[in-house]
């Protein structure tokens, strides 16, 4: 077994090239690993001391996450508190205080577990991530990286080296929410995130919608936009929970039943749309909506 | 009044090595030499060993003992003799020892262990407690007829068994205006210490020393010279800080394995469980149960008889569980008065981890299933659930179920200020509640010692067997022992957890330690406060009876001004005869319980010194998804008089929490082939510090003589007992029927509102 500490990006991606596995925060390897889902890879590398990966920053066209910002960056970032509060809402409800501090976004998405809580948010907010290897760039859509549990279209060679967002709408806001049977050191048992921008007059003008822990990869509710559209929020959230009922494929295993989770996630759905919907009409809500509105019985 | 007033802040002498982690546990020691110690489990719940061979195990590079039944004595043990420290012909359950090995790393000793070929031939598991009682159902001990056992009948897949009557129940039930029968399922549940368990054994010839993460070091080492032909004398226990027992760490473990591969392997030997280990090895889990009560009852509220049925889930073998049928009964039965009764209680053996004592064994389960049922009567005659049981509970000089007459208890007290602590009758929101459940709890006396001594600054040393596993004794027994000698606690250091040096105690088990060691070591500083006495009386030309010990001299009663420092009686005393105090005292005695029949009781159907609770919980429901949040605990107690109210509300506090962890969201998933599910942290939810609801606490301080020093009772498992009850009734109100299984998870809410539900 090897470990390298990447003092570069290229030295990371040079030893990606090679066969190493990059290791962020680790905790999603380490303790995977303890628990004999899959035993530590042969090669690592460490890429937490790249500090250009760490950053948020704006640019021209959205923002950009490098990929070992923390939750604990993103649930109190400005940027992402007001522009992006969806995923400020999954970062604020991620394990504990220290699996915030070590936990960073690409690791989340590239994990790729159906239950993570950063992925129904980036995809309502049309994220799209950066991939890098020795031999280039490109630039992958959420639904084309996500191909099963814990699988990617990612190359083995290839890191993610930031998470790009788009600007936001006026009038627009996004919400995640997810079912908790505690407060601290939650699985999702389902989640669901909604992006919602509104018209003058108070209906909604436009959406999205996506699910987590519902199907084998975070999925979106493909008709949530045309659902919404046209409509008053109230409405909108009713027909939404119906559409992510139908559309989830949901598991049983020991956190709940399929039937269980069909249902509470058109529950967590229409939540995430009334909570989007009022943040897109200015009404403050703190971050994570869990805490703030009393989504199930977190009140 | 409290012999620590709540404004007096003492810090308790383990508190800062356990805040700063200076604190050393098992898995912190380290000696020269030291192996790895890993075990090979079944893995399978019910199978007859065809092969066992473990010779390529021995060859591997670095493995230094490799062990099995045959390289230990033939013993069998356990409170029936059902058990041994390996697997021999038949494993019973998955987490059953087959092998141990030691080598120099922990990679070393798993190669050990996947070199070892065993081969099984499955047997058919036993899971189902109805089915294990039928004829014909197979056994999971075929020979269990010639194991040792005290008084247990023997019958099928029967392991213990206990009947109570008293009146006439079927006249009782005729009595009745109405009839309400309930039955309720509970799953097991764990004690989940922090601390996985750790043994090291280290021998200096013919001795060995163990340091174990128990709560019973004596036990443990009574069971060391028992399956290992050693005398007591050869073998020391001593038990570094420890992170949490619950009762998971009572009884004899790992600590004859380590020790015999240490033996063998001629180094120290270390053995640390991870967490999987922790859930599925050590024969101590909360028993699933089913509970069936019938109850007849006059339309005015008054009971006319009880029926109840109640089996537990012994699992594999039997640790300590023998006394749990007993246990199950009365509390399912209940602190009520009906003079019609019968209960029978059977703990049945199963191909799952054994049973043993957790916290307040058979209580939690039981009284929610009978608190469920309580407020069902309530409803039935359209009584308010607490004056229901204002009606219906014991009071002083009235007559339990099993016949005692009780002498001045708080049980009325303790409904009182639990209501009026929640503000019971408030205007609520729609989707929140309250409820109310009674429980109660016995003491259990017995034998311990203590010495104290007083060095020739005017320190002291308690020396005693007793066990700090979180529940304050280092805080309470140096309360004590100052009272006594009118010192400062903080005057005192303890020397503990060491079988060699501390005279006999049973272990930090059945609430007992500061019944019984602290009535050992009042004491032993009752024999030192009689020298001081008397070298006080000496000096000040007085008579020993005149002297009065208080704020660190001795003084004249009556001119508090003719006084000498206790400091300086010291000094004179360690150039004399030196002040050394040794107690142990007589334990107090348990009550007959009188007109009820008993089969099986393990003599205890009269209780001593039982304890009272009523616990009042605000929920809010979130009826869309099931979800339940504790908004507000208010716990009332009767312990006696409570001598440290900051350890005796941090008991309850604790209590309450287990209690919302066991009513929502813990609970062991077995498979069809008797394998626990979810056997980590991710699926077996704890509630965590972020679920805490404030808990308001208040103590019936009633007077208790002959039970613990200063009139105190036990606190320890008293508050695990009421807590998920009142979250059943709170969530009942809402919801209009009651959750019929424990926990009572979002989805079996959800459920249960949807109609329905896998009951
Ligand atoms: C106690 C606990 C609680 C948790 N709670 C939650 C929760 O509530 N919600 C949730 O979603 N998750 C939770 N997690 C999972 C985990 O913390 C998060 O998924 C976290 O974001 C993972 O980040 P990491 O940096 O630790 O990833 P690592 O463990 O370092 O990596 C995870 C995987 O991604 C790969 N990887 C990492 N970075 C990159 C990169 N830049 N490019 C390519 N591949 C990469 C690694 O090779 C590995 O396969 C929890 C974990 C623990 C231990």
């Amino acid at each position: 077994m090897s470990f390298a500490i990447a003092g570069s990006l290229d030295e990371a991606l040079a030893a990606l090239a090679v066969g190493a596995r990059p290791i962020a925060g680790g905790t999603d390897l380490v303790v995977g690993a303890r628990q004999g889902k899959a035993p530590l890879p042969a090669s690592l590398v460490a890429i937490d001391r790249l500090d250009e990966l760490a950053h948020i920053e704006s640019r021209d066209r959205g923002i950009r996450i490098g990929a070992m910002v923390t939750h604990s960056q993103l649930m109190i970032d400005q940027m992402i508190v007001s522009g992006y509060t969806a995923l400020a809402d999954a970062a604020a409800l991620v394990g504990s205080p220290s699996t915030r501090n070590i936990g960073t976004l690409g690791g989340n998405v590239m994990n790729a577990s159906p239950a993570m809580d950063t992925g129904a948010p980036l995809m309502v907010l049309g994220a799209v991530a950066q991939l890098r290897s020795a031999r280039g760039s490109r630039t992958v859509e959420l639904s084309d990286l996500w191909t099963g549990p814990g699988q990617t279209s990612a190359e083995t060679e290839e890191l993610c080296v930031a998470i790009d967002l788009p600007p936001r709408p006026a009038r627009s806001g996004s919400a995640y929410v997810r079912l908790e049977y505690r407060r601290a050191m939650e699985i999702a048992i389902v989640g669901a995130a909604a992006s919602v921008t509104l018209a003058d007059d108070g209906t909604i003008l436009g959406g999205a919608v996506a699910l987590s822990a519902v199907a084998p990869t975070i999925i979106e509710v493909d008709d949530a936009g045309a659902l919404m559209t046209g409509h008053l929020p109230d409405a909108a959230a009713a027909a939404v929970a119906t559409a992510a009922s139908d559309v989830a494929r949901p598991i049983s295993d020991l956190r709940a039943s399929d039937t269980y989770r069909r249902h509470t996630v058109g529950v967590m759905a229409a939540r995430a749309v009334d909570a989007a919907a009022r943040r897109a009409a200015g009404e403050e809500i703190g971050v994570p909506v869990n805490r703030a509105i009393g989504v199930g019985a977190s009140r | 009044m409290p012999l620590l007033t709540e404004s007096k802040v003492f810090i308790r002498p383990d508190g800062p090595d356990k805040v700063t982690g200076s604190g050393r546990y098992v898995a912190d020691i380290t000696l020269t030499g030291m192996l790895t110690a890993k075990f090979l489990y079944a893995g399978i719940s019910h199978a007859e060993i065809i092969r066992l061979d473990v010779s390529a195990a021995r060859r591997v590079p670095g493995v230094l003992a490799v062990l099995t039944h045959e390289d230990v004595p033939e013993r069998r043990f356990g409170s029936i003799a059902d058990r041994t420290l390996f697997a021999k012909d038949v494993v019973r359950f998955e987490g059953e020892v087959v092998a141990a090995v030691a080598a120099i790393d922990a990679e070393a000793a798993q190669k050990a262990l996947d070199a070892v070929v065993v081969e099984y031939k499955p047997l058919q598991v036993v899971t189902d407690l109805e089915e294990a009682i039928a004829d014909g159902a197979p056994l999971v001990h075929e020979g269990w007829a010639d194991y040792e056992a005290a008084n247990v009948e023997r019958n099928g897949n029967v392991a213990s068994f206990t009947s109570m009557t008293r009146g006439d129940v079927e006249k009782g039930m005729a009595q009745a205006d109405h009839v309400v029968f309930g039955r309720y399922v509970a799953d097991a549940t764990h004690a989940a210490p922090i601390e996985p368990r750790g043994v090291l054994a280290q021998w200096e010839g013919d001795r060995v020393t163990i340091w174990s993460s128990t709560q019973v070091p004596f036990q443990a080492r009574d069971g060391v010279c028992e399956t290992l032909d050693l005398p007591t004398n050869r073998v020391r226990i001593i038990v570094p800080h420890m992170g949490g027992g619950f009762g998971g760490k009572c009884g004899f473990h790992y600590e004859a394995h380590v020790a015999a591969l240490a033996r063998v392997a001629r180094r120290p030997v270390r053995l640390v469980f991870s967490r999987r280990e922790e859930f599925i090895a050590p024969d101590r889990r909360r028993e699933g149960m089913i509970i069936e009560i019938t109850t007849g009852l006059k339309s005015d509220g008054t009971l006319t008889a009880r029926r109840v049925r109640v089996l537990l889930d012994n699992g594999a073998y039997s640790a300590d569980s023998s006394f749990f049928p007993h246990m199950a009964a009365m509390h399912t039965l209940g602190p009520y008065k009906i003079d019609n009764i019968h209960a029978e209680a059977f703990s049945i053996y199963t191909n799952h981890q054994p049973s043993g004592s957790v916290r307040a064994p058979t209580a939690p389960q039981t009284c929610w299933a009978l608190e469920s049922h309580t407020d069902e009567l309530a409803a039935v005659v359209g009584m308010d659930p607490v004056a229901f049981r204002q009606q219906n509970c014991i009071d002083t000089g009235e007559t339990g179920v099993a016949g005692q007459v009780y002498d001045e208890i708080g049980l009325q007290e303790c409904i009182r200020e639990a209501v009026s602590g929640i503000d019971y009758g408030q205007d609520l929101e729609d989707d929140e509640a309250i409820g109310v459940a009674v429980g109660w709890w016995p003491s259990f006396p017995g034998a311990s010692g203590a010495f104290v001594k007083i060095d020739r600054d005017g320190k002291g040393v308690i020396t005693t067997g007793a066990q700090e596993c979180g529940t304050g004794s280092v805080m309470t027994l140096p309360i004590l022992a100052a009272a006594e000698l009118g010192m400062e606690p903080e005057d005192f250091e303890l020397v503990y957890q060491d079988t060699s040096v501390a005279p006999y105690d049973e272990g930090a088990t059945g609430s007992q330690t500061i019944l019984n060691n602290g009535r050992a070591t009042v004491e032993a500083a009752r024999q030192i406060a009689v020298q001081l006495k008397n070298l006080a009386a000496k000096k000040l030309e007085a008579s020993p009876d005149d002297i009065v010990l208080a704020d660190g001299r001795a003084h004249v009663a009556g001119s508090p001004e003719s006084a000498v420092s206790i400091v300086e009686l010291a000094g004179v005393a360690a150039g004399g005869e030196l002040l050394l105090g040794k107690g142990s005292g007589t334990p107090p005695e348990y009550p007959s319980a009188v007109g009820v029949a008993c089969v099986g009781d393990q003599g205890l159907s009269g209780w001593a010194g039982p304890q009272f609770s009523c616990h009042a919980v605000k929920i809010r429901l979130d009826r869309e998804t099931g979800v339940v949040r504790v908004l507000d605990v208010s716990a009332a107690h009767d312990s006696g008089v409570i001598i440290n109210p900051i350890g005796a509300s941090g008991q309850v506090e604790g209590g309450v929490m287990m209690g919302i962890g066991q009513a929502l969201t813990e609970g062991t998933v077995y498979d069809e082939d008797g394998a626990q599910k979810n056997p980590a942290f991710l699926d077996y939810k704890l509630q965590t510090m972020a679920d805490a609801p404030p808990i308001r606490v208040h103590f019936a301080e009633v007077h208790t003589p002959n039970m613990g020093p200063h009139g105190s009772k036990p606190i320890a498992e008293a508050p695990n007992v009421a807590t998920a009850a009142a979250i059943s009734n709170a969530i009942t109100k809402l919801t209009g029927q009651p959750v019929p299984r424990l926990p009572m998870t979002a989805q079996r809410v959800w459920e249960t509102m949807r109609g329905g539900g896998d009951g």
